[in-house]
């Protein structure tokens, strides 16, 4: 089934890779540039929303999933755009769960390694916003691994795509949910294939990243 | 004009600043000094505006720069670091040039020496226009020929825009030749404010002092 890989086999990493990076790069949209303005930033509440992030980021997936099943159910408050069990609504889960952690790393990242760049930059009369993205200009060899951490957590997750997703064949089933079904049915091997190939391109896609950050490391 | 009013800045129980009263004019050079922990940096960035006094009223030009004790290299090279303030190509190389740091134009500003480095800053602020430039001990890392560019650059700001300039320092040599007033800061107090060859000549301060005293550790 791996050699040569069967159409199926590559549909779900197909899927796969399509829900990971559309919420990669969804969450990090958000999550980077409020990051950086909450670890750029001192205000009142401070304290309280880092507390409330850190919560987030403990959200388990499937608490995630059950929120964004009601959410999307049909008698939910957005049934109508009947999103159930597709692609899109395993990614807005996903976007539910990586954003937070997202937001979490790379404001503790910019609170601490961007002091200098702060005072330099409002020194310069520069804005809030501006300044907010020389921190991240600036720090993006370590933004790049909260970037990685995203997508890792992406790939791996489980529990709220199988309760959005629902696991529907040549559908909704990515790598994690087809190597529970095929350990359900007792199919080990084959399960134990797709758990290598899910390393396989996590480990390709680290290899990637860290080439990228070596090219740019001091540009 | 700035006008301080009953400043005071507290971390925790402890006072750093008290400053009952005090005017600087527009267009006045001012030299801040004053032992370590005396509290010029915190005058500094009280008047930046990056830290709020705990009591008081400051008042300031809208229009303000500052440039920290910490010299910072952004990524890229010199130019690009000037640049950052949208400042055109040619601004930027005349800044270099005035600086002395022409020949390094092309080069990663993470690779300079501390000194060149704390020139470089100095460009990136000069780049802009202001009202009021408020300097962190602008030549503490300059060999003597770096310090006078300093000088000189920070003049010739002044002469073209007519700005007030406040700038911290340990160098009697630069209360002397840059400065119209020199301020003494003591523990967050003011122990002298007056003429720099007036408060030099007959030290009265512990700053002062120290230097007519010699090296008497
Ligand atoms: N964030 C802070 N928290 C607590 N204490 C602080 C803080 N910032 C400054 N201080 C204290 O305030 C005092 C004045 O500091 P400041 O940096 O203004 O001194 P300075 O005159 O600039 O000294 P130096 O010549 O070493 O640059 C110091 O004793 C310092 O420990
Ligand atoms: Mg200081």
């Amino acid at each position: 089934m791996l050699f040569p890989p069967d159409k199926e086999l590559l549909q779900i990493i197909g899927v796969t890779l399509r829900m990971s990076f559309f919420s990669t790069v969804i969450s990090c949209l958000i999550g980077l540039p409020l990051g950086a303005l909450i670890g750029s930033k001192s205000f009142r509440g401070k304290a309280f929303l880092k507390k409330l992030i850190h919560t987030l980021m403990g959200l388990p997936p499937v608490v995630a999933g059950l929120i964004v099943y009601m959410l999307f159910t049909h008698y939910g408050p957005f049934g109508r755009l009947q999103m159930l069990f597709t692609v899109r609504v395993m990614v807005v889960a996903q976007v539910l769960l990586i954003t937070p952690v997202v937001i979490g790393l790379s404001s503790s990242f910019i609170e601490s390694a961007s002091k200098p760049v702060i005072e330099t930059a409002r020194g310069l009369g520069f804005s809030g916003v501006r300044t907010a993205a020389l921190c991240i200009r600036e720090g993006r060899s370590s933004l790049f691994s909260v970037v990685l951490n995203a997508f890792g957590r992406s790939i791996a997750e489980v529990g709220a795509v199988s309760i959005v997703g629902g696991n529907i064949q040549w559908k909704t089933r990515v790598m994690t949910t087809a190597i529970m079904l095929e350990t359900n049915k007792g199919k080990f091997s084959f399960a134990l294939a797709l758990g290598i190939i899910l390393l396989l391109i996590a480990f390709a896609v680290n290899a990637l990243a860290s080439f990228i950050v070596k090219e740019h490391a001091d540009g | 004009m700035v006008e301080i009013r009953n400043l005071k800045k507290r971390y925790g129980e402890r006072t750093v600043l008290d400053l009952p009263q005090l005017t600087i004019a527009q267009g006045e050079t001012v030299a801040l000094a004053g032992a370590n922990g005396s509290g010029k940096t915190t005058l500094l960035r009280i008047l930046a505006g990056l830290i709020k006094a705990t009591a008081g009223t400051v008042e300031t030009p809208e229009q303000k720069l500052y440039m920290p004790q910490q010299a910072y290299a952004f990524r890229g090279d010199l130019r690009r670091n000037i640049q950052l303030t949208r400042a055109d190509r040619a601004e930027a190389d005349r800044l270099l040039q005035q600086l002395g740091l022409d020949h390094l134009s092309e080069k990663k500003a993470t690779s300079l020496s501390g000194g060149e480095l704390q020139r470089l800053s100095l460009c990136r602020v000069l780049s802009q226009d202001c009202a009021l430039l408020l300097l962190d001990e602008p030549t503490s890392a300059c060999d003597a020929a770096g310090a006078a560019l300093v000088v000189k650059a920070i003049e010739a700001y002044r002469a073209a825009c007519g700005c007030t300039v406040v700038m911290s320092t340990h160098s009697p040599a630069l209360a002397l030749h840059a400065a119209d007033r020199l301020i003494v800061l003591n523990g967050g107090n003011v122990e002298a404010d007056g003429a720099p060859e007036a408060i030099l000549a007959n030290p009265e301060t512990q700053w002062a002092k120290s230097f007519t005293a010699g090296w008497k550790l």
